[in-house]
């Protein structure tokens, strides 16, 4: 039986009717159309009264399909759709013929635009013709929420979402919770000390009880869709059991290696083979390094398991734990399973460490030119010197500094163009520090430009300079070389134009907020895209900052770009929001408008012939094969498979398959046969 | 080499590695050959080499007929062992599912074929077996490659449409095309889906269009220069050229060669981000 | 239908079938729209998703519909909506584009843009220009021309539009 349409033709005031003569259009819909039952005009379709008619002559004529020559269906082809489906008709039957963006707007001469507009509402009303009944899809949701990467990011969107009554997991690669800020000595532009704000926020995280928290473990993969994925993660192997240890210090007293850079001190301060990371650190629990551990490099050498080697084991015998020691070396790696419905990504950065790529500031040559995060470290009451500014090379305090801004940013010739935002800021920060621990010293600035807008930012700057009298030259270093214990920095100042050499006795390099190592594969896990810097792209930059390419996965922090930590807790927020958005809801309805896979009776089953060209250009990794078996159980064909949950509907999978064996509903072939054929140019 | 290739079917039937050789038979006169399929290791003897065996029998690998018959090995040239590789990355067979026999290739056909001219895969790329002795696999260029599309690529607009209506107008539609074709394996070819009817199956200049057009087309990134198709054409229509023009466009702008290498990205389902757009306004 | 009388009389006017996403170009046509940025008549739009979506066949049947110009349009490189559907289609057009123009079809008549939403400007531009240099071109008679009837031809095969130029 053919489709009974409703073509309803729309004045938009005098918007459309001006340059368009609209009952001309809706005469010659019926003329053309022996499909077409009703025709009408309306002031304007969208008013109440125009959706009240579209409504009653739905009943009334009976129809199961409607047209609307009026303006962009971004404007109202949801208006329109909701109305038909209130009338009881499936909203999928509902096309929009763009009148007035497309005809009346542009084309000011009535007849040309009368002639289009016939031509369009041609066009939608083939296409309308072929519609099919739609229904939303439905996707339960898991309640649960899984936040990687434990820094303030991870924090503040964990506890944001656990205080709203759901359950979280935490994943956190390193031994404890804290990240980047941990490390900080103070924080700009307040200078109030970073531990002191970061530490409580990592306890009442810990003690959370909508929290999960796994700490030195990483996620091995995620699989499935928005509302329900399957993340696996990997218990590294700590050689601790966390349920037995109570952080009482013995071990790592005890422990013989004590050599080993800290990688929390940036390498400036020590730590031994099992240990803590920080004295403040979450879970305050140790982690037993095999790299370095003398037992585990005995055993590596003898090629004999762990526990055989006897060379040392007093963290094991100090233990005072009893019957069964909390220290175990035969823990192995464990993966487990957890559902979750929303995840955040909270990554973090890595500082630009490798900074012998600048061996013209004297980069991984000098001892004394160090980054910004060691700076932090000297400066930190709780660092390597506890926070005495001393010389890496000879413990020296410096009486003369020069800080070199730009490091591994706005530098397009070292492949780092982007400006990692927070070093002109930190840098300001670095000189007060320095000034207030060492009054009698002098701060120099290397600069391009200097840039703070930050709420009290622009003052924080000024005051470095005007009150505690850092030296601020706008130019490049050209050079850094070592004379005596002095290394001298050549220079220029832009502004007098003027040579400068500086005879420092440090120098720190303002290096840049890095995307970390493995972004790229980890981005690829998720199924989440990156830009060329490898920071992880928000959907849309102004709209969707928070939302990643793929539905259910959100973004909070510097892992999608370098900021600063107003800004990462404001972003984290806002991530949290969306997750809660997402688990309010019991099931969410997605738009039916997605690819599928013809399926047909026997012996065919489906013209698929499985190339799985669908599965390569999907960008969702929506396409999964389905094996089609006989009754007893051998596989007669194995074919694509369209996911409804991760398919996005833009039909990449359908225009590349040769056979056309996959279509998209709401733009399957022949609805698009029937636009394209239905254009007759007069 | 004959002695060798029967010797090694022999072997494979008697031990059971495969249940049937795919293989060329000596024709009904001594300048023809034909495809052949032994299943018995007795009638070895059936199979034969010389410069007549121009076929590509890896198109026996997607017809029921041929696939009844078991796990087969196949005989096969440089340049239809190319084949393989692309059926194995489009997931049509599995690598344990066929055994190869590869033959080194000083060319075949008389006069030589215009796809031996420009060979660069004398030695197959992939066998379990080689017979005969190995040859250098020497870089052709670029050029050389595709230079028997020169002298239609410099017809004016007007003279490659004439030229080709020529040609498209005596199609029959009988598909021997993709018939013979390996790389062409659709249960239900384009032209068969009827709802909608993108490409016309009557035989007539405008549906003939659509068909060549969207055949070549759809062997972007995937021919691998047999010439069957141009072959087994009975109004000899001169197909590899639209295939090798595509080729040729697939191998300048994404710098891909099908066949190649089992690890490389399919060009048609892959992307660079500085692939050319020089034609984009 | 009578032309616009405004126009020089026995004018040839070209049929342009344009495909575009729904993302940037189409909406870049209806900023022009909202904008009341004045452009030639002679297009048709067919909107879908992505410029991934488009097969090939579209622009097949677009020209055996009477099309005498297509115009593909979507996303800039890296603006795709669906992250990479612009850059799958970008492929295609790369092999397809050359494959017409070697069997005698004008590349003229089938161009490529990207036009984005805030483009309104670029898409009259564009639409000016592909209507121009495919009235220079005239009409596509050679293609319209194509005979339909085969040995046996089917039935609703011959539904080929009047031709007018």
């Amino acid at each position: 039986m053919s489709k009974k349409i409703g073509v309803f033709v729309c004045h938009c005031g005098t918007n459309i009717s001006a340059t368009v003569d609209v009952e001309k259009v809706a005469e010659e819909a019926k003329k053309n159309n022996p499909g077409v039952s009703y025709t009408t005009t309306y002031k304007y379709m969208c008013s109440d009264p125009g959706q009240k008619l579209l409504r009653d002559k739905i009943k009334e004529e009976g129809l199961d399909g409607v047209v609307v020559a009026a303006c962009s269906p971004k404007m109202h082809e949801h208006t329109f759709r909701n109305a038909s489906k209130k009338a009881g008709m499936n909203p999928y039957h509902v096309e929009i013929s763009n009148l007035r963006e497309q005809c009346s707007w542009v084309h000011p001469d009535k007849p040309t635009g009368t002639e289009k507009s016939v031509d369009l509402v041609r066009m939608m009303t083939e296409k309308t013709r072929k519609d099919k009944s739609l229904n939303p899809i439905k996707v339960p949701v898991t309640k649960r929420a899984l936040v990687i990467g434990g820094g303030i990011a991870g924090i503040q969107a964990a506890l944001d979402i656990a205080d709203a009554g759901h359950e979280v997991i935490m994943v956190e690669r390193e031994a404890s919770i804290g990240g980047h800020m941990a490390q900080l000595s103070e924080t700009f532009p307040t200078l109030d000390c970073s531990q002191c704000i970061m530490t409580p926020k990592m306890v009442e995280l810990a003690q959370n009880e909508n929290i999960t928290l796994y700490t030195w473990s990483e996620i091995e993969a995620v699989d499935g869709y928005l509302g329900n994925f399957d993340v696996k993660i990997r218990k590294k192997a700590r050689s601790v059991d966390l349920d037995l240890c109570t952080g009482c210090s013995s071990c790592w007293q005890v422990c013989p290696s004590k050599k080993i850079k800290s990688e929390f001190d940036m390498g400036l301060g020590k730590r031994t083979a099992i240990y803590i990371p920080f004295p403040q650190a979450i879970p305050s629990k140790p982690v037993l390094d095999r790299e370095h551990c003398l037992l585990f490099k005995d055993a590596r050498k003898k090629n004999i398991p762990p526990n055989d080697s006897k060379v040392c084991r007093k963290c094991l015998d100090i233990c005072p734990i009893a019957p069964v020691k909390a220290i175990d070396y035969t823990q192995e790696d464990e993966i487990i399973t957890e559902k979750i419905g929303a995840i955040v990504v909270a990554t973090g950065y890595k500082e630009l460490d490798d900074i012998s790529m600048y061996g013209e500031y004297g980069g991984g040559k000098y001892k004394d030119v160090i980054t910004g995060l060691q700076f932090e470290r000297l400066a930190s009451a709780s660092g390597p010197s506890e926070g005495e500014i001393q010389r890496p090379s000879d413990g020296k305090v410096p009486e003369i500094i020069v800080f070199i801004q730009c490091v591994g940013s706005r530098d397009p010739a070292k492949g780092c163009s982007y400006c990692s935002k927070t070093c002109c800021m930190y840098t300001a920060k670095h000189t007060m520090l320095y000034k207030h621990k060492v009054h009698h010293g002098h701060a120099y600035v290397f600069y391009i430009d200097i840039r703070c807008p930050g709420k009290g930012y622009e003052e924080f700057s000024l005051r470095a300079i005007e009150e505690e009298g850092a030296t601020y030259l706008r130019g490049r270093v050209s050079r850094v070389y070592k004379k005596g214990d002095k290394l001298v920095v050549l220079g220029a100042d832009t502004l007098t134009g003027s040579v400068v050499e500086i005879e420092a006795d440090m120098v720190v390099l303002a290096s840049a907020m890095k995307a970390q190592d493995d972004a790229e594969k980890f981005a690829q896990k998720l199924s989440i895209q990156y830009d060329k810097d490898k920071f992880f792209s928000e959907i849309h930059p102004k709209l969707k900052p928070v939302e990643s390419s793929s539905a259910g996965i959100f973004l909070a922090g510097t892992c999608q770009g370098p900021k600063d930590i107003p800004e990462t807790v404001a972003q984290a927020g806002a991530a949290a929001s969306k997750v809660l958005a997402l688990l309010s809801a019991d099931e969410l309805e997605r738009e039916p408008v997605v690819a599928k896979v013809d399926r047909l009776p026997a012996p065919i089953f489906s013209t698929c012939i499985g190339c799985f060209y669908c599965q390569r250009v999907c960008p969702y990794g929506a396409i999964e094969s389905e094996d089609i078996k006989a009754r007893d159980g051998s596989t007669i064909k194995t074919v694509a498979r369209v996911n409804e949950g991760l398919c996005q509907g833009c039909g990449l999978c359908a225009a590349t398959c040769r056979s056309k064996s996959v279509e998209l509903a709401g733009f399957n072939d022949e609805q698009v046969y029937a636009e394209i054929n239905s254009v007759e140019f007069n | 080499m004959i002695e060798e290739l029967r010797k090694k079917a022999e072997e494979l039937l008697k031990n059971g590695t495969v249940k049937v050789v795919f293989g060329y038979g000596e024709g009904s006169v001594p300048e023809r050959t034909r495809p052949v399929f032994i299943t018995k290791p007795e009638d070895v003897n059936k199979l034969t080499w010389n410069k007549y065996c121009v076929y590509n029998l890896t198109t026996y690998l997607k017809r029921q007929e041929t696939r009844k018959l078991g796990k087969p090995a196949l005989i096969l040239k440089g340049c239809d062992a190319r084949t393989i590789i692309v059926l194995l990355k489009e997931c049509q067979i599995k690598r344990e599912d066929v055994y190869i026999i590869g033959v080194t290739c000083d060319g075949v056909g008389d006069p030589l074929a215009e796809k031996c001219k420009a060979c660069d895969v004398h030695t197959p790329l992939i066998y379990d077996d080689l017979v005969g002795e190995k040859r250098e696999n020497k870089e052709v260029p670029f050029e050389e490659r595709y230079a028997e599309l020169d002298e239609y690529e410099k017809l004016e607009e007007k003279d490659k449409w004439e030229f080709w209506q020529k040609q498209f107008e005596k199609c029959i539609k009988c598909y021997a095309c993709s018939n013979i074709c390996p790389l062409c394996f659709c249960d239900r070819c384009i032209v068969e889906k009827n709802q909608p009817q993108w490409i016309d199956p009557s035989a007539h200049p405008r549906g003939n269009l659509s068909w060549n057009v969207t055949r070549a087309y759809h062997l972007a990134g995937r021919c691998i220069n047999c010439e069957e198709c141009q072959r087994v054409c009975p109004v000899d229509i001169p197909l590899n050229l639209l295939n090798k023009k595509l080729a040729k466009e697939a191998e300048k702008s994404f710098d891909y060669r099908p066949g190649y290498n089992i690890d490389d990205e399919l060009a048609m389902s892959t992307y660079k981000e500085d692939d050319d757009e020089d034609f984009f306004k | 239908m009578s032309k616009a009388e405004a126009k020089p009389e026995n004018q040839f006017e070209p049929k342009i079938i344009a495909f575009l996403c729904n993302w940037c170009t189409y909406a870049g046509a209806d900023l022009a729209g909202t904008g009341r940025k004045e452009y030639q008549a002679n297009v048709r739009i067919i909107k879908l998703p992505c410029t991934g979506g488009i097969d090939p066949l579209f622009l097949i049947k677009a020209f055996e519909r009477g099309a005498d110009g297509i115009l593909v349009s979507g996303c800039h490189p890296g603006d795709c909506h669906y992250n990479s559907g612009n850059y799958h289609a970008r492929r295609r057009w790369n092999v397809f584009r050359p494959l017409l123009e070697f069997c005698g079809i004008n590349p003229d008549r089938i161009q490529f843009s990207w036009i984005s939403a805030a483009e309104g400007g670029k898409w009259v531009e564009t639409i000016n220009g592909i209507v121009d240099a495919v009235r220079e071109l005239g009409p596509f008679e050679s293609y319209q021309k194509l005979n339909t009837i085969g040995p046996e031809t089917s039935g609703g095969a011959a539904d080929a539009s009047s031709e007018t130029g």
